[in-house]
């Protein structure tokens, strides 16, 4: 079992202090967020959709290693929702194919609820969203012949992906469909960035909900994490000095610092 | 915590268990809609609340014969059993994936529809692998049924999932070709740095500059191939993922939070408009 170290013990509830803070100020005071270009391409990727009378095929990943519900996959569902929010004022038909069964009526409700919201429950089609398998590449099979079959004119990707997601992006790119993907999964950013439109990256698919929705508790969190992300930049900003100047005279500063964070 | 269990036993606990979660089940959904917000919440707080105590409580050594350098403290002993009930709430839900690709096939078999003969595959091979996969658990070695769920295993369904894999090699090529085409300045700079890291790579690309001298010896050791791409994996590429990295575990810390004390209204409950 892993456990925290003293520095976690004061940085990790420091942060989610100010995270916090930073959610309950939103909720009385308008907060500004910087435009995210990937995020304002999912409004272009709906209407060339509609326009198209095609659809969307929007897949929140694989989840993470463990399986089951993760919160990686839940923001990615977060952002679909609003995605099948703004094509059923269209009428635009979304397709949303599952890897995990535990996802599926999670899913199943959300996007039910998403249409209700819009005032177009007639829209929810039972069979747009289907489980496909929990195999990765039984799913990356299904979702490209899924694509390939309704011609789709939009693809979303966010969420944990793994070997299969250049197969995703590829068909979505050959079908001449709009790709837009945002994915923590490091190692598959190239691969996204090579076969996509737009790609979301790193912390950007957190900022998702907050910039899509503009719901106070999102948008707090977001500045929250700001100035979390801060706090980080100045530690390291810190220990580069300190490593630098204990290198040049050979005081154990640096070394002193370091271990801290060990 | 807990000890296996044998024969009766293990029966009762299994029939217990059964015939508890179905209670659990048929309650929860009796409990009106406005009461079912305040339940999640609480569960959801109380699960989140163990793992956060277990996590930052002070540890001491807490050895097991298992593990004698373990550490931990009075939470430790209960995370393997609390994180158990995960894979006993999968369960519940396989059978949903179940049922729905039996609803989805189904109909599109009764309605006829385009490409309904997939959907007639679909079912031939679940019943296939089902029955083969029970039988090959009994059937003697050599036997008919464990050679059909051999061929189906090994012959059908790892070739078929080793075909998708391989399909990738074929996809880097394309779009590999597409993002290093010479457009603008960033693809250029794309370009380049990718080949120094394939040179860089591979034997026949290191041959390319070992005429330099070593790059302890001179300055102009710096250029060889493998040097540069050294250089780029660990003093442009590793930082550049370090910082997403950071990024993206402050941003799960944020989402982790509004999901476990509740403050995650907009998306998963109620609109805050």
């Amino acid at each position: 079992m892993e456990h925290a170290s003293t520095t976690v013990r004061i940085l990790v509830p420091l942060m989610s202090v100010i995270i916090v803070v930073m959610i309950l100020t939103a909720r009385r005071k308008q907060l500004f967020i910087r435009r995210i270009q990937g995020l304002t391409a999912i409004d272009e990727a709906i209407g060339r959709a509609t326009e198209m009378g095609r659809p969307m095929v929007c897949t929140t990943g694989l989840g993470g290693k463990q399986g089951g519900i993760e919160i990686v996959t839940l923001q990615a569902l977060s952002i679909v929702t609003y995605i099948i929010r703004s094509s059923a004022r269209f009428g635009t038909r979304s397709i949303v194919p599952v890897f995990d069964s535990q996802m599926l009526p999670v899913t199943q409700e959300a996007v039910r609820d998403a249409y209700a919201a819009e005032g177009r429950p007639e829209m929810y089609n039972p069979d747009d969203v289907r489980f496909l398998s929990s195999n990765q590449f039984a799913y990356a099979a299904s979702v490209a012949g899924l694509i390939w079959r309704e011609k789709a004119a939009a693809n979303f990707l966010f969420g944990y992906y793994y070997a299969e997601s250049l197969i995703l992006a590829e068909t979505g790119q050959q079908v001449g469909a709009i790709q837009v993907a945002g994915t923590p999964t490091t190692t598959q950013i190239p691969f996204f960035i090579a076969a996509c439109d737009y790609v979301i990256i790193g912390d950007e698919f957190y900022a998702a909900s907050a910039y899509l929705s503009r719901e106070p508790t999102a948008l707090g969190s977001l500045v929250g994490q700001d100035i979390a992300k801060g706090i980080l930049i100045a530690i390291v900003l810190a220990g580069t000095a300190l490593v630098s100047y204990s290198g040049v005279t050979g005081s154990p500063l640096g070394t002193q610092f370091t271990n801290l964070f060990k | 915590m807990f000890t296996p269990k044998t024969g009766a036993a293990w029966w009762g606990f299994v029939i217990g268990s059964l015939v508890l979660s179905a209670i659990l089940v048929a309650v929860l959904q009796a409990v009106p809609q406005r009461f079912r917000r305040p339940i999640i919440l609480t569960a959801t707080f109380i699960g989140g609340l163990f793992y956060a105590l277990e996590f930052f409580l002070p540890v001491a050594p807490m050895p097991t014969p298992q593990d004698p350098n373990r550490m931990g403290n009075f939470l430790t002993p209960y995370v393997v059993p609390f994180a158990d009930t995960l894979p006993v709430i999968a369960g519940f839900t396989v059978g949903l994936g179940v049922i729905n690709l039996f609803l989805l096939h189904g109909r599109r078999i009764l309605k006829g529809a385009t490409g309904w003969t997939n959907s007639l595959v679909f079912f031939i091979a679940f019943f296939l692998m089902l029955t083969f996969g029970i039988l090959d658990k009994t059937a003697p070695e050599g036997s008919i049924p464990k050679n059909i769920y051999y061929l189906l295993q090994e012959g059908a369904y790892q070739a078929l999932d080793a075909t998708m894999f391989s399909i990738i090699a074929f996809y880097i090529v394309s779009a590999a070709y597409r993002a290093f085409r010479v457009r603008s300045l960033e693809a250029t700079m794309l370009l380049i740095t990718a080949m120094v890291v394939m040179l860089g790579q591979i034997t026949v690309g290191q041959m390319l500059t070992n005429w330099l001298p070593e790059q302890s010896e001179s300055f102009w050791g710096n250029f060889r191939v493998e040097v540069m791409r050294d250089w780029i994996l660990t003093k442009a590429n590793t930082p550049a993922v370090r910082a997403i990295n950071f990024g993206l575990g402050v941003g799960s810390l944020a989402v982790a939070l509004r999901i476990w004390l509740g403050l995650e209204r907009g998306s998963y409950f109620d609109s805050q408009r």
